[in-house]
């Protein structure tokens, strides 16, 4: 019953979501400076061949002259057959290209955050159980880490990984070694807020008074971490987990220009510069959407681990 | 050790594996990075991706002096007191699925090119015909000098009719170069693979790549690090450090392309042409040639190269003085004020200047001229947008000042670019601005019909003579395009004109 | 009232900041050079007698180019923070003590806000108006006065309910007095917090968007756009780029350590 109210609410919201992002982007998008036609003229013919000629043709075929409010409305109806239109610079369907751009980005966000999840966790549990040196160094590793805004991290690591000891590239994607610096990055960005995080949950949860009885009952201290520790832990962990999803959408963005991936963040900055306005909506569209999706998985997440849990909302 | 042993056996099986290529791995693929997308299929649009990777050729080619030569016309000759140009087509082409050339596919080609926003917009066509299978026959108006350099412009670059879908929307790139597309995603990443039933040299390697890398700092380091085997416009900071890793060689061209300051001279602080003059003088090119752009030599205040000699002014030198450049402001009645701003009326002089990040010299060098203005007392806001404004702000006369590279060699002549920049009353939407100078706009019509040598010269000198002197564009610097190669490959050629990377040429080292 | 306890990492970040804030406003004072000029002959120059801490590409004075980038991202942390508390703290307590629909409009207007990315959303805003300071700074308040809103709100709401509150209100006091008297002690000491992580995220995106390209515009100091700058030079003069990163990184430590709690 609770769980069906949830569901019903993201799904609401996802709506109301779909719809206020597409208003949104598309009255900042009405309201960007310059003449359109000649921004796509240049998109689509280059620096060399925009002029005052190529941007007339664009006009004529794109039919940009139409008034604001029909084209939005046009746009909205679109959207509910989900139909995103055609990119204004290639002329290829939004949704093709979104599709193909998003596989890259939940590449990306997943990897990173299996990879930070690999570090995190291990790394914040033995900060709380051993403490002493291990919990001062990591914790003076994650502040630092954590001070630094993600690009600079990006860039570090292709200082050293790329550049000095020349083990994986620098950019660009296609093989398995290309994902390794961007999802890295992206994985130490998390992992030094997480790992925190594993730390306070885990030590809460070993000088709880039922993990102290369960191994006078006899259990040892691994059985009794894995019997009544794990699903205390867990908990707050995933639900820490969705609030970072925004760090990670957001890591996603600065990594993909960084790395040259070519996912949404990477197309949602491109398409921004080149005022491709079915390709912006269709963007932030999918961002948003994917957004309030993560959530949703997160809520699942931890309804399944905790059912006495109430609404986290 | 091990691994170059191990990758020449494995090129070695490969090869035994018979005439059909291997799938592409890093060890036989040529892997390219440069600024620019691909944002369709359409040759008009993105041709000139399509040519320099050699799956698309033109009718004509031309040699890095700008002269003509044949491409899959083997010869040409202009008739009819230049009203007609006839082309014979070379025997034996075939496009990659298989279709011989023949001059009505060629014909059709052109029609459809002429029909966009392509070079051959503008070009006083009355016709273009088969007259047989191998001949073409292009009919004019009246006669238009530039039309060879137009036929060798990636627009008019041939497509095999199976090229088209039924609303004549380009779906396959099929062309007759000596590579073949071998996978395309738009907008970003194109692998070629060899086409042995080339009609020229075949090419020595199997597979290239051409990848888009926005972001100048990402080209030179996949360069450095030996994951681009070839990377275009490095970021001319980064060269020096470049240099010096012995994986790579610096090449270095001279393009036709030159960075200016386009000038609104019907802007009050800018009609006297003295005042451009003034501007111009207190430019540091040299300073600005060495420290930012790290090419002494390219300063220059003339637009077009010593190469194209019609065009070029011998035996000046860029001049720099700030003192005359203060006089003759001072004669405009011009005064500095407390601020150390020259102020005229109560106006201090202020002007925008707007540029575009896409090359990523024009920001610093924007920066460079604002403070060198700034020394003068002009007061410059550089903001730097998308190189769209810069039409833009000419059509609806809002632009003061922009900072452009533009390219001479678009078409391999540099007439036909001239007269689409100073051609017409306002100006051209990368050339003048609301320049009176009737002397040069009839001197540029009267040059496309002119087929004498000695007169084109001499015509062709007063109009860069006019230009140097009134100054409607300042030109600051040629553009210096500087190419990593990494030492695996040999036979690397960079084309002055940018229509080809000569891949055929290259082979493994 | 407790002395000063030097080992709290709340006393080290206010160091660290108070360092940073003395050198921003000091340096120009202290050094005769300008922050624009350029000297195209003395370019990547290691430091000296007179330029203490180099010269950039341009032959720029790094020491003085240095203060300005870190003036103007204190000014946007502070604007930020000032804006986006008074908007987020005012609505809060309306919707906690206002009308029900007053709180589900608010409610709805946070819900469509949080569903895009805060750099998304800031990145759109840059793009309506490129290199503009005060753009950057509508687009960051408006991301960030949702927190506050949301805690004053969660606050307010559980104050409004206890036994001092409504005995206030059956006694006939104003709301004026109610926000001051109860509300505002409540709310106060969470918001030094939120402050402190609005400040770093404000700095943090406005080096962001400099790093690609969208944010503040030549020939201004801003961290994140050195950052780009000087990085084809890490070669060539490793100290160039090293100095906005430390600056940087010391900037949105100081603010993270004055949060009081660490990392989250």
């Amino acid at each position: 019953m609770m769980l069906r109210d949830l569901l019903i609410k993201r799904l609401l919201q996802l709506l109301a979501v779909a719809w206020g992002v597409g208003t949104l982007t598309y009255i900042l998008m009405r309201a960007l400076p310059g003449d359109m036609a000649y921004r796509i003229a240049a998109s689509r013919y280059g620096i060399d061949g925009v002029d005052s000629n190529a941007a007339a043709m664009v006009r004529e075929e794109l039919g940009l002259d139409q008034s604001g409010w029909s084209a939005y409305w046009q746009w909205l109806g679109d959207l509910m057959q989900w139909n995103l239109g055609n990119s204004l610079v290639s002329g290829l369907p939004v949704v093709d290209t979104l599709w193909h751009m998003l596989g890259h980005s939940l590449l990306l966000a997943l990897t990173g955050m299996l990879i930070a999840a690999l570090i995190a966790i291990p790394l914040g549990l033995a900060s709380a159980y051993w403490g002493g040196w291990l919990n001062r160094l990591t914790l003076t590793l994650s502040t630092a880490m954590h001070a630094l805004p993600v690009f600079v991290i990006g860039l570090l690591a292709v200082v050293l990984f790329a550049l000095e000891l020349a083990w994986l590239p620098v950019a660009g994607f296609g093989s398995a070694a290309h994902l390794v610096l961007p999802a890295l990055t992206l994985a130490l960005s998390l992992a030094a807020i997480s790992n925190r995080v594993v730390h306070t949950e885990a030590q809460r949860v070993f000088s709880a008074p039922f993990f102290e009885f369960a191994q006078i009952k006899g259990l040892s201290p691994w059985q009794a971490f894995l019997r009544h520790g794990v699903r205390n832990i867990s908990v707050p962990v995933v639900a820490f987990f969705g609030v970072q999803l925004i760090t990670v959408i957001e890591g996603v963005v600065m990594i993909e220009s960084l790395f040259s991936w070519p996912g949404i963040g990477h197309g949602l900055a491109h398409a921004i510069f080149a005022r491709d306005i079915p390709l912006i909506q269709g963007a932030a569209l999918t961002m948003g959407v994917l957004f309030v999706v993560l959530n949703t998985l997160v809520d699942l997440a931890c309804h399944a681990l905790d059912p006495r849990a109430g609404d986290p909302a | 050790m091990l691994k170059p042993l191990l990758s020449a056996g494995v090129v070695a099986v490969l090869a035994l594996a018979g005439t059909a290529h291997a799938e592409p791995t890093p060890q036989n693929t040529v892997k390219i990075q440069a600024a620019f997308e691909f944002s369709s299929l359409d040759p008009s649009s993105s041709g000139y991706v399509y040519t320099r990777m050699q799956i698309l050729e033109t009718l004509l080619n031309v040699d890095d002096r700008g002269a003509l030569l044949p491409g899959l016309a083997e010869a040409w000759s202009v008739e009819d007191g230049g009203k007609a140009w006839q082309l014979t087509l070379r025997e034996g082409v075939l496009f990659h699925d298989g279709t011989p050339l023949n001059a009505q596919i060629a014909a059709a080609e052109l029609n459809r090119a002429a029909a966009k926003p392509s070079a051959l917009q503008g070009v006083p066509i009355s016709a273009i015909v088969a007259t047989d299978a191998r001949t073409l026959r292009i009919e004019l108006s009246e006669p238009y000098r530039p039309l060879g350099a137009v036929l060798a412009h990636y627009s008019t670059a041939l497509l095999a009719p199976s090229a088209y879908d039924a609303n004549q929307q380009v779906t396959a790139l099929i062309g007759t170069g000596p590579f073949a597309v071998h996978e395309i995603t738009v907008p970003h990443k194109l692998v070629v693979e060899r086409f042995d039933a080339y009609w020229g040299r075949t090419a020595g390697i199997e597979y290239a790549s051409y990848l888009t890398g926005h972001r100048a700092e990402a080209r030179v380091l996949q360069a450095r690090s030996g994951q681009a085997d070839i990377v275009f416009g490095l970021d001319p900071a980064s060269v020096p450090m470049l240099k010096r890793l012995p994986n790579l060689d610096i090449v270095r061209s001279d393009l036709p392309r030159s960075l200016a300051l386009k000038l609104n001279a019907g802007h009050p602080y800018l009609a006297d042409a003295r005042a451009r003059e003034a501007l111009s003088l207190a430019i540091n090119r040299t300073g600005i040639a060495t420290a930012i752009l790290h090419a002494p030599e390219a300063a220059s205040d003339q637009l077009l190269p010593s190469y194209m000699s019609d065009w070029h002014l011998p035996n000046r030198k860029a001049q720099f003085s700030p003192d005359r450049a203060t006089e003759l402001l001072a004669e405009l009645g011009w005064r500095k004020n407390s601020e150390r701003w020259l102020e005229r009326d109560g106006k201090t002089f202020e002007l925008n200047l707007i540029t575009y990040a896409d090359r990523p010299e024009l920001t610093s060098v924007a920066t460079a001229i604002q403070d060198q203005w700034k020394q003068l007392g002009v007061k410059l806001n550089v903001s730097i947008t998308n190189s769209s404004a810069i039409p833009a702000g000419h059509s609806d006369g809002s632009l003061e000042v922009a900072l452009i590279a533009r390219n001479y060699g678009v078409i391999a002549d540099p007439l036909g670019v001239l007269i689409k920049d100073f051609g017409s009353e306002r100006g051209g939407d990368w050339g003048s601005m609301d320049w009176a100078n009737a002397q040069v706009r009839s001197d540029l019509t009267r040059l496309v019909a002119e087929n004498d040598p000695g007169l084109y010269r001499r015509q062709a000198q007063r109009i860069a003579e006019a230009i140097y002197t009134e100054r409607p564009l300042i030109p600051i610097a040629y553009y210096v395009q500087q190419t990593s190669v990494n030492s695996r490959l040999t036979g690397f050629r960079f084309d002055p004109y940018e229509r080809s990377y000569f891949l055929n040429e290259l082979s493994w080292r | 009232m407790k002395g000063i306890d030097f080992t709290s990492t709340r006393f080290w970040g206010a160091l660290i900041l108070l360092t940073l804030c003395l050198y921003a406003f000091a340096a120009p004072i202290l050094s005769s050079q300008d922050s624009a000029t350029q000297d195209l002959s003395s370019i990547l120059r290691l430091p000296d007698s007179t330029r203490w801490l180099g010269t950039d590409h341009f032959g720029r004075d790094m020491w003085v180019r240095l203060a300005d980038a870190l003036q103007l991202s204190l000014l946007m942390a502070a604007l930020c923070v000032l804006t986006s508390a008074l908007i987020g703290v005012t609505l809060g307590i309306l919707a906690a003590t206002g009308p029900a629909w007053a709180d589900r409009v608010l409610d709805g207007m946070t819900t469509v806000i949080l569903a895009l990315p805060g750099l998304v959303l800031v990145l759109i805003f840059a793009a309506i108006l490129p290199g503009s300071f005060w753009m950057l700074y509508v687009a960051i308040s408006l991301v960030q006065w949702i927190e506050y809103f949301r805690v004053t709100r969660a606050i307010t709401r559980q104050v409004a309910r206890s036994p001092a509150v409504q005995s206030s209100r059956l006694m006939g006091f104003g709301a004026l007095y109610l926000v001051r008297r109860h509300y505002w002690p409540a709310i106060a000491p969470q918001l030094t917090t939120i402050a402190a992580f609005g400040a770093a995220n404000a700095i943090l995106m406005m080096a962001s968007l400099g790093f690609v390209y969208v944010g503040i515009q030549p020939p201004l100091a801003e961290l994140g756009l050195m950052i780009v700058e000087h990085f084809p030079y890490y070669a060539d003069a490793p100290w160039l780029l090293a100095q906005p990163l430390i600056a940087l990184a010391l900037l949105v430590l100081s603010c993270h350590l004055l949060a009081g709690r660490t990392a989250r």
